[in-house]
């Protein structure tokens, strides 16, 4: 689904190339974001800030071609701009402003008109939790705040889709945890396009519906996430020391699915039973009641990282 | 309404599909938001003290001189009171005001923006590099024509309102005032270019405003004393701070320069000064990608 109409993918990637001296930054990079959430991934001078830095048309691919929301982003760069969000990396907010004034700035930058972006920035500064703060000046923000108010000047304009670089970067690990809900509830309430990088797979993971993995300046992998998957679940296997038949009646008796994987005495057992805290919590209750201990606890299926791993080699 | 009817009601994020303004609203508006800014607006007083000093300091020739028209009446000024302060000086009389003023305007119009890293925050909009210069370039003349053109035009209305007959007035000085408006232009363009273009060379604010002041003053000091030594008037072209006001006065028909040199010297050496400063704009915000 994409904003500007049908199946067109929200962004076409096709061969795109970028040299910085001898230093090789994009290598033929293709890709195509259909998914709503989109994580690039790699770490750090992988090519992701590169690869976003051309589907904003801020820097000339040398070779190959990118389209955004169906405009071709190298010509005219500011037309697709304007219907893009933009949250950079790096501190970039102009200490000196309230939050408030940024963002209605921003807006207007971006295209609307002022009474439109005024009204928007009340919006937008609350979905980010910034209201109460948002007439403060930027530079008494804690690391935090600025970077929700950079999120709120990248969607003040309601644009189809906003690139994230590393949103969550700098951040302590409360700060991190919202920041992560935001930009989930990006793509999911607010019906806003996300292509978000980060060298970090669980942000990726928590916050979106494909990755994009870079390595070297190349696409090493694509795989969709599935967050229903028995890894997101919280399906276990787990092996038993002790009676595994007494730790399954326990198990089934607190409510969990319980079947062998692999046979035999030493075999695994697959535990299965709504979210992952209710599984682990089962099966630690389980096993008091049974009187086993448990040798071994993993994710069911592959996790998201081995099946990455895998792909990239 | 009672408070039966009363309700919560959630800030909700709501989708924008009307029109979009292009990249000519877009650069207004970084003129206008950063002009409003230099000149102190949504910031404390300390940073409005100067800069509206300044430009009351640029407007009191003409009010006091329209005050004591005023208090007074006509025969306070024995050759008229066009006479008492003529258009064509007047940029020359608040010099010094122009100068510190622009001094003051055109550093905290870039400056910020490097040290605060902004630059890539602006780039992601509808603005290109290009549109950015622009922007400021508007943003730095603005304020600036407030003591380059306003005043000088507040003066022409006074006089007009207290002459015996008005439209006789405007009829005998109707040239003065596209005089008045290209002095005005002209002066304001040099300082707002060559100010931006000094203060692009640094993110520090009190660097932009030192090495300002040193572009200024240090070539008019060194011009003026070997000028004299040499006897060689050309060498008075180094007056950087003084070389578009005289450009300016080329305007009027009563120019004069005690170095005889011509206004079209001046002129040219403006000319030669702003295309320096531009293309140090060009080179400082590199290529424009959009």
């Amino acid at each position: 689904m994409s904003r500007n109409g049908g199946d067109e993918p929200l962004v076409e990637i096709e061969g795109v190339s970028k040299r910085y001296g001898s230093i090789v930054a994009l290598d033929g990079v293709t890709a195509t974001v259909r998914e709503r959430a989109v994580g690039l991934l790699g770490a750090n001078g992988a090519g992701k800030s590169t690869l976003m830095r051309v589907m904003l048309g801020l820097i000339r691919a040398d070779a190959g071609s990118a389209r955004v929301l169906g405009i071709d982003a190298s010509r005219p760069a500011w037309e697709v701009r304007r219907l893009l969000g933009y949250m950079p990396e790096h501190s970039c907010l102009p200490l000196g402003m309230t939050a408030r004034d940024l963002v209605v700035h921003m807006g207007e930058l971006r295209g609307l008109p002022r009474r439109v972006a005024v009204l928007r920035a009340s919006e937008v500064l609350f979905q980010v939790g910034l209201e109460e703060e948002r007439s403060r000046l930027i530079r008494t923000f804690s690391v935090g705040m600025k970077q929700r108010t950079n999120l709120a000047q990248a969607i003040v304009h309601s644009p189809g889709l906003v690139i994230l670089d590393e949103p969550t970067n700098g951040l302590d690990p409360a700060g991190r945890e919202e920041m992560l809900a935001l930009v989930r509830r990006l793509s999911t309430e607010l019906g806003i396009a996300v292509v978000m990088s980060s060298h970090v797979l669980e942000d990726v993971a928590r916050t979106c519906d494909s990755v994009i993995v870079l390595r070297e300046g190349k696409v090493a992998a694509t795989r969709a996430i599935d967050h229903t998957s028995a890894a997101v679940r919280g399906d276990v296997r787990v092996r038993i020391v002790g009676d595994p038949d007494g730790f399954a009646r326990a198990a089934r008796q607190l409510g969990l699915k319980v079947h062998r994987d692999g046979g035999g005495e030493d075999g695994w057992l697959i535990v299965q039973g709504g979210d992952a805290d209710g599984v682990l919590t089962g099966v630690r209750d389980a096993a008091c009641t049974a009187g086993v201990g448990l040798r071994e606890l993993r994710p069911a299926g592959p996790t998201l990282e081995e099946s990455l791993i895998g792909a990239i080699g | 309404m009672s408070a039966a009817d009363a309700r919560v009601t959630d800030v909700a994020y709501s989708t924008y599909d009307g029109p979009r303004a292009g990249r000519i609203a877009a650069i207004w508006s970084l003129a206008r938001w950063s002009s409003l800014r230099a000149l102190g607006a949504r910031r404390g007083w300390k940073a409005k003290v100067i800069p509206i000093t300044l430009i009351l300091l640029g407007f009191a020739p003409a009010l006091v001189v329209l005050g004591l028209r005023a208090l007074f009446g006509p025969t306070v000024f024995k050759g008229g009171l066009a006479d008492a302060l003529p258009y064509s000086n007047y940029t020359a009389t608040i010099g010094i005001v122009i100068l510190v003023f622009s001094v003051v305007v055109t550093p905290e119009l870039v400056c910020p923006d490097r040290r605060d890293r902004t630059l890539s925050l602006y780039f992601s909009t509808a603005i290109s590099r290009g549109d950015y210069v622009v922007g400021k370039v508007l943003a730095a003349l603005m304020p600036i024509l407030l003591v380059t053109l306003a005043p000088p035009l507040i003066l022409y209305a006074g006089n007009v309102l207290f002459a015996i007959h008005p439209l006789a007035y405007v009829e005998r000085h109707w040239a003065d005032i596209p005089r008045i408006i290209g002095a005005g232009l002209l002066i304001g363009v040099f300082y707002a270019l060559v100010g931006l273009a000094i203060s692009s060379l640094t993110s520090r604010r009190a660097f932009a405003v030192g090495g300002y002041l040193a572009f200024l003053a240090i070539p008019t000091v060194v011009g003026g004393v070997l000028a004299h030594a040499l006897n060689e008037n050309y060498l008075r072209l180094l007056a950087f701070a003084a070389v578009p006001i005289q450009a300016a006065r080329g305007l009027y028909p009563d120019y004069s320069d005690r170095g005889h040199l011509s206004a079209g010297l001046w002129a040219a050496t403006s000319v030669e000064i702003m295309v320096v400063a531009i293309v140090v704009l060009a080179v400082r915000y590199g290529r424009d990608t959009g």
